[in-house]
């Protein structure tokens, strides 16, 4: 399974995004491309928040496992 | 070697060695009392060589001796403390009588106050409290510890706000006992275990809901305290109620009031973080509509100063060209004729001129006039002298 890249690196990348389009730096055309980026980011992130689920295991204490032993 | 005696067969008569009587008497001890908890006033407490830990338990009637390892010891102790000690009665060969101690526990609301101020004295002056200490938890964690019984309140409040709140968390549970003798000992397992993980959490929480002081202690003892304050991995700590404060709970690098206090510092709210991705989304918008509409415009201005350039361009060649036509006015003969003057050409309409030769007596001439061309005949020729 692909690992998913991690939330906060999403929010970052969505941020400087954003500076750059802000910043007037980019010609048209690499504003544009900055745009579609930035709203397929702005997408993922919608998705994980509304459709992931929390996910629980259950871990033993090594000293239960010892006791076990 | 315990020599082999049945015990349930009743004493033997014949006389044993002293050696094998206290053997038989600590058989007798451990087959008893394998585990007994007496609860009495501490007196007498002396720790020998940083290591060996002697002290009585009494009450109006009788006193005891204990024996241990300062390991065993919950914090700092004082004479005068109620104390639940876990241990064996022992016999030991040269110095008598004891119990050897397995556990430690304040008992009673004021002796576990007591013991719990006198341990945060202690931990306080080794800096494990600081400010300087704490560390920022990251925002929002992905992969959660959590330490907390299964069976509680506070475990089911903090997984239900936490859902509500946040998605795509890892959290992994061990389960412990939060309070009795052996809690300490399980949180503190639990603490390592999570801390020496190939891949540990991003921040490790440890709750429990409110209880009486009596039921809080295990996280205000020792072990637990430098735990929390040793774990590498940061520590997020809510005990009890907001008016209870453990000791836990100040070595944490973040403390929480309560457990679903915890799962609201922990991570953002969904809603409020959608809310902003949505405002990002329509800035970068607005951002570039507002940077095609410059580009619109910028076009606009070269485009414009194209035409100007282009049309002054042709101005300028049209006024020439006019000059050009009023000079070849001036110079065309028509305006000559219209001032009045003639011009005379041949019968055959060739121009007389100097080159051309003039005509003679009798030729016919026209005369062109700018009214009208008159035909003529020369009637004299009088040659004129050039000046």
């Amino acid at each position: 399974m692909k690992k998913q890249q991690p939330y906060n690196e999403l929010v970052a990348e969505l941020q400087q995004l954003v500076r750059k389009l802000e910043s007037g730096e980019a010609d048209i055309d690499e504003s544009i491309k900055l745009y579609e980026q930035g709203t397929q980011i702005v997408q993922q992130l919608e998705q994980r928040l509304q459709e992931a689920e929390n996910r629980i295991t259950s871990l033993q204490a090594t000293m239960e496992q010892a006791e076990a032993e | 070697m315990v020599p082999e005696y049945d015990l349930a067969a009743g004493m033997p008569d014949t006389a044993v060695s002293v050696s094998d009587f206290v053997d038989l008497l600590n058989e007798t001890y451990e087959f008893a009392f394998p585990s007994i908890v007496v609860s009495g006033e501490l007196a007498n407490l002396r720790v020998s060589k940083n290591k060996w830990l002697y002290f009585d338990l009494k009450d109006d009637g009788a006193s005891v001796k204990f024996f241990g390892t300062v390991y065993q010891l919950p914090g700092p102790l004082e004479d005068g403390m109620l104390l639940n000690v876990r241990g064996t009665p022992h016999m030991h060969e040269a110095y008598g009588f004891s119990v050897n101690v397995q556990t430690i526990q304040a008992a009673g609301e004021g002796s576990i106050r007591r013991a719990a101020e006198l341990l945060q004295i202690k931990l306080e002056a080794e800096g494990l409290f600081a400010a300087d200490r704490k560390r920022r938890l990251p925002y929002p964690p992905e992969r959660i510890g959590l330490i907390t019984s299964g069976q509680s309140a506070a475990y089911a409040d903090f997984i239900k706000i936490l859902a509500a709140r946040w998605a795509g968390l890892n959290v992994a549970h061990i389960d412990v006992q939060v309070q009795g003798e052996i809690a300490p000992l399980q949180i503190v397992e639990a603490i390592e275990t999570f801390n020496t993980m190939a891949e540990p959490p991003e921040v490790l929480v440890l709750i429990r809901g409110g209880g009486i002081p009596e039921d809080l202690a295990a996280f205000s003892t020792e072990s637990v305290t430098r735990a929390v304050a040793s774990s590498r991995v940061p520590t997020l700590v809510a005990i009890g109620h907001e008016i209870d404060v453990s000791l836990a709970e100040l070595a944490a690098d973040v403390r929480a009031s309560t457990p679903s206090n915890a799962a609201e510092l922990l991570v953002p709210d969904k809603a409020t973080v959608l809310s902003d991705v949505a405002q990002t989304a329509e800035r970068m918008y607005t951002v570039l509509v507002d940077r095609i509409e410059d580009e619109r415009s910028d076009l606009n201005t070269v485009s414009q100063s194209l035409q100007q350039a282009v049309s002054r361009q042709f101005d300028h060649t049209r006024r020439h060209l006019e000059q050009y036509s009023e000079l070849l006015m001036t110079l065309s003969p028509e305006a000559a004729l219209r001032r009045g003057y003639s011009v005379l050409r041949t019968a055959k309409r060739k121009q007389i001129t100097d080159e051309a030769g003039l005509p003679k007596v009798g030729d016919d001439i026209i005369i062109q006039h700018h009214l009208a061309e008159l035909a003529a005949t020369v009637t004299n020729v009088e040659q004129r002298r050039h000046p």
